[in-house]
């Protein structure tokens, strides 16, 4: 077996598709280490930036409680990853924070109790620049080291048929198995070496400049996408040693695998995600705006009404009652909407998993800390904060024994200054733990994907006439 | 004699398996996203349509005429030939305000019906991007072995004992090749428009018809370039599996690697200086225009009172109901203005002797302000261009050192949706203001009582000028599309001339 491995290997190492491979990747993973080093030490010290000033911003307000509980925490921003080069998923066009605040409005005379703004505004609307897909490791390998995978296959046996050497091959006394898995090997070794080439280029790159600092965790993750990296091109070996036994002539066999290459990893994950985007379309922004104010209106009738008869509880209950309730239903809005739009994106994501590449660049994103599933885990960190931020307020003027005790209302609260130390602080992290439970599912596809194929090409193998 | 090698061509590469599979996977991926694209079209339009109906009644609600931002909105149709090439045009905002202090532009738009940002990862598939993917992958597996093949085969040597020119054989070679692509291209277009015509929303007519021409006379160009690499490459090289993976990876360069690294390599912030200086000088006029008329109120004997010494947004007349502020500060698009007012629904006869004089200082706050905002035009449209135009053009530019790129971008062109196209409509919206402006002036609105007092006749909106968005011409289509198809002709052209001069001086 590893003789015809390495009779693989010898006759691709020569080849003029291994160098041309070696350069194309090299070439690849080069300009995205360098565009990287010039982008995110930018980008960190922007986030750096915005998170100081976020945190001066709310330790201002610990003059007095009430400010703390009208005023809100303010922006809480999201922290961006370091191992971005990975996958750039749609990080460009995704929302960076989410804002808890009263933006300074008064209702019906009050001011309002903060609730959470899921911000919409994307900067992709001001793009007049032709649309591209960034040069990640997700596109280089999704794309790029797939093709590379099938020009390295299509001939490992419809070639041999056509020279007539398999015949020669088969005639020692070699299982055909071992034949199949000799080839697989060398195929893989070969596809590896310039990748890995490529890969320790781009690593090193980035590991000796100071400006990023990659951590035990990073590189831990790194692991992980390289294994991620194997088991696809597995996969796409798998697919072009099956077409180029079934179809037992070079020409054609690389026609079929084009074919299915261009459908599978270029137009069906973009085609497939907007027909299932169309299966939960969330409501228009308009209608939106008119309920949220329906709501608003309906939750200020209701107060008015109770207010009239206030003569049984001291007002400042009534109005407490009011601002709370007020900011509570605000916010389940907010909430609701952005739910919608999750599930939107959460049907056009599911649907794509037919493919590979679909699956390869969501696992990308998910352990590259990027894009959609990284924006959840985002957004519950931040509502996971907001409770935290309210129950602080809660108990800090539960303690004060001369307080009326009605958040949100200036003479119902303690007086006493807050520490600015005490607030808690809004804290944007990761967990290695969560990536791995959401990437599961992506993982097994992934595997029983390979498994069929494997088992497709050994099948028609072993049954090949020769 | 051409005939008989053309004829031979044709049927050799007709009866192939590869040619069979070649138009089923074409015509798959072009059905199936025509039917996607149609929808998402389909959806877009019954989104416009809802959209200029609430704006055409929002409109007629307002009795007064000061407070109109927000409310006179015109609205981009969506371009039925997006489903070709979408281009800019579900990208960029489709909604925009018309009001007499700023001048609209591509970066005010905004949406009607926010994006879903969730959403963004993927691109749309169009048409054009299928024949760009697809096609010329085909174009160099027809070619890769046309020349290298015969050779190996010995049968180019039997074919030049006959009497032929070697150009002979290129030219026929050539023929029936694009002929054999030329089957997917229009049965796969034929589809396509026929879904297209069979949809109700839909209309074509014939300057469309003729843009689709110049879409698929493009194609053509781009196909045939890539048939002519492949040959290229075939006439160099000695063997067809050298031939087959120098073609591939040039498809993959050109194809998906080239695009998206220059692309990604010129991703060009804009650049902070211009931004802030344009945005400080265009801020600093407005503020001056403040000064002045904060000076003129305060010391004004009847006004001055009347807007709490020029602090005010509006004028305490008896009987008015609220005053408003409406402003813009945007420094990321250079926007920035401020305008004040109020709504009377009835005013007092107390007050009535100070109206004329109210009305006459509208007169000259309203001129102001026009006057302020075409000056500040003067600092915005540049340093617009050289923040958000020039990136994209330096963009846009690089991308043409690729085949692909220069047909994105003659097709972009022939369908309107490239970014010239989409100015266009802003061309007109800014015509339009100016349009509304004028009539405001003509008709003395600006000094007008219905400026601010909804006692003595309400705002008549139906007297505006109303907006009305016609796509360009055809031939300015044309004059967009043909340096790019030039470009991919005159290659073409010089590429034939080397394989032909590569395959003369070859031995055989």
């Amino acid at each position: 077996m590893w003789h015809i491995a390495k009779r693989e290997l010898y006759d691709n190492l020569n080849s003029l598709r291994f160098a041309l491979a070696t350069v194309l990747l090299l070439a690849l993973m080069l300009t995205n280490a360098v565009l990287y080093l010039r982008e995110h030490p930018k980008r960190i010290q922007a986030y750096h930036n915005a998170a100081a000033g976020a945190i001066e911003t709310l330790e201002s307000r610990s003059t007095s409680l009430y400010r703390l509980a009208t005023e809100g925490p303010g922006d809480l921003h999201k922290a961006p990853s370091p191992l971005r080069f990975c996958a750039e998923g749609d990080e460009a066009f995704l929302p960076t924070r989410v804002s808890g605040a009263n933006y300074g409005r008064r209702i019906a005379g009050m001011t309002p109790i903060w609730r959470m703004f899921y911000p919409q505004e994307t900067p992709n609307l001001r793009n007049i620049r032709p649309d591209f897909t960034t040069l990640d490791w997700a596109f280089i390998v999704g794309y790029v080291l797939s093709f590379i995978a099938l020009l390295f296959t299509f001939d490992a046996i419809s070639g041999e048929l056509e020279r007539g050497t398999l015949r020669l091959t088969l005639a020692n006394a070699i299982p055909r198995h071992i034949v199949l898995v000799g080839k697989f090997l060398g195929a893989f070794i070969s596809i590896n070496i310039p990748f890995a080439v490529a890969v320790l280029m781009n690593l090193l790159l980035i590991s000796t400049s100071d400006a990023v600092q990659l951590n035990a965790e990073a590189w831990g993750r790194l692991g992980i996408l390289y294994g991620i990296v194997i088991l696809y091109t597995c996969l796409f070996i798998a697919l072009g040693l099956l077409i180029s036994a079934a179809v037992r002539e070079s020409g054609v066999s690389l026609v079929v695998l084009l074919l299915i290459w261009v459908s599978f990893v270029v137009f069906m994950p973009n085609t497939l995600a907007s027909i299932g985007s169309r299966t939960s379309v969330p409501i228009a922004y308009e209608e939106f705006w008119v309920r949220r104010i329906q709501l608003a209106d309906a939750a200020r009738e209701a107060y008015t009404n109770k207010y009239g008869d206030s003569q049984t509880t001291p007002s400042v209950h009534v109005l407490g009652e009011y601002v709370t309730k007020e900011a509570e239903e605000h916010e389940r809005f907010n909430e609701a909407y952005l739910k919608q739009q999750i599930e939107q994106g959460k049907r056009a994501r599911a649907i794509t998993r037919i493919s590979p590449t679909a699956i390869v660049q969501r696992l990308f994103e998910s352990f590259a800390g990027t894009g959609f599933e990284r924006h959840l885990q985002f957004i519950e960190n931040v509502q996971r904060y907001a409770r935290q931020y309210r129950e602080f307020v809660i108990d800090t003027d539960r303690a004060d024994p001369a307080s009326l005790h009605v958040v949100g209302i200036q003479e119902g609260m303690s007086q006493k200054p807050v520490n600015p130390e005490a607030i808690p602080k809004f804290k944007d992290t990761r967990s290695l733990n969560r990536d791995f439970n959401t990437a599961s599912t992506d993982l097994l596809l992934l595997v029983l994907f390979l498994g069929v194929l494997v088992s497709g090409a050994y099948l028609v193998f072993v049954r090949l006439e020769i | 004699m051409l005939m008989t090698l053309i004829r031979r061509e044709l049927l050799d590469n007709l009866m192939t398996f590869r040619f069979a599979a070649a138009v089923f996977i074409t015509l798959l991926l072009v059905v199936a996203n025509t039917i996607v694209l149609l929808k998402d079209y389909e959806q877009r339009l019954t989104a416009y349509n809802t959209a200029t109906q609430e704006s055409h009644e929002k409109i007629r609600a307002e009795k007064i005429y000061s407070d109109y931002l927000g409310k006179l909105v015109v609205h981009r149709p969506p371009n039925p030939l997006s489903i070709f090439n979408l281009g800019l045009d579900k990208q960029v905002g489709n909604k925009i305000e018309v009001y007499h202090a700023f001048v609209p532009t591509i970066w005010d738009a905004e949406k009607h019906g926010a994006d879903n940002p969730f959403l963004n990862l993927f691109t749309s598939i169009d048409i054009v991007l299928v024949f760009q993917g697809v096609l010329s992958l085909l174009a160099l597996i027809f070619a890769y072995d046309a020349l290298a093949g015969e050779r190996e085969r010995g049968t180019l040597r039997l074919v030049l004992t006959h009497p032929i020119q070697r150009g002979y054989i290129l030219f026929a070679k050539y023929i029936s090749a694009m002929l054999c692509l030329l089957v997917p291209l229009s049965i796969s277009l034929l589809l396509s428009i026929i879904l297209l015509t069979t949809a109700t929303t839909v209309a074509l007519d014939t300057d469309d018809f003729l843009r689709i021409g110049g879409i698929v006379l493009t194609s053509l160009l781009y196909v045939s370039l890539f048939y002519l690499i492949g040959m290229c490459i075939s006439a160099m090289t000695r063997r067809t599996s050298t031939a087959l993976m120098l073609c591939m990876f040039v498809w993959g360069v050109l194809v998906l690697v080239y695009p998206n690294l220059i692309l990604t390599a010129v991703d060009i912030v804009p650049q902070p200086n211009t931004q802030i200086s344009a945005y400080n000088q265009i801020k600093q006029m407005w503020e001056e225009w403040d000064r002045k008329n904060k000076r003129l109120l305060r010391n004004d004997a009847v006004l001055g009172p009347l807007s709490q010494n020029g602090e005010g947004w509006g004028f305490r007349l008896k009987g008015g109901e609220y005053s408003f502020l409406r402003d813009e500060d945007k420094p990321s698009i250079l926007l920035y203005f401020h305008q004040t007012g109020f709504y009377a629904g009835k005013i007092k006869a107390e007050s009535e002797p100070h109206v004329p004089r109210v009305q006459d200082y509208y007169r000259f706050y309203n001129r102001e302000t026009v006057n302020t905002v075409e000056r500040a035009w003067l600092v915005r449209k540049p340093a617009l261009e050289a923040i958000y135009v020039q990136p994209a053009n330096l963009g846009q530019m690089l991308l043409k050192f690729s085949p692909t790129g220069l047909y994105d971008a003659a097709t972009e062109a022939w369908a309107g949706t490239d970014l010239e196209g989409i100015q266009d409509f802003f061309g007109t919206v800014q015509r339009y203001r100016r349009a509304v402006v004028d009539y405001f002036y003509d008709k003395k609105i600006f000094e007008s009582r219905q400026w601010f007092a909804a006692d003595e006749g309400t705002a008549d909106w139906e007297a505006l000028p109303q907006f009305a968005f016609h796509r360009s011409d055809t031939s300015i289509n044309a004059k967009r599309a043909l340096p790019d198809m030039l470009l991919l002709l005159i290659m073409n052209v010089i590429l034939f001339i080397v394989i032909m001069l590569i395959f003369i001086k070859s031995e055989v």
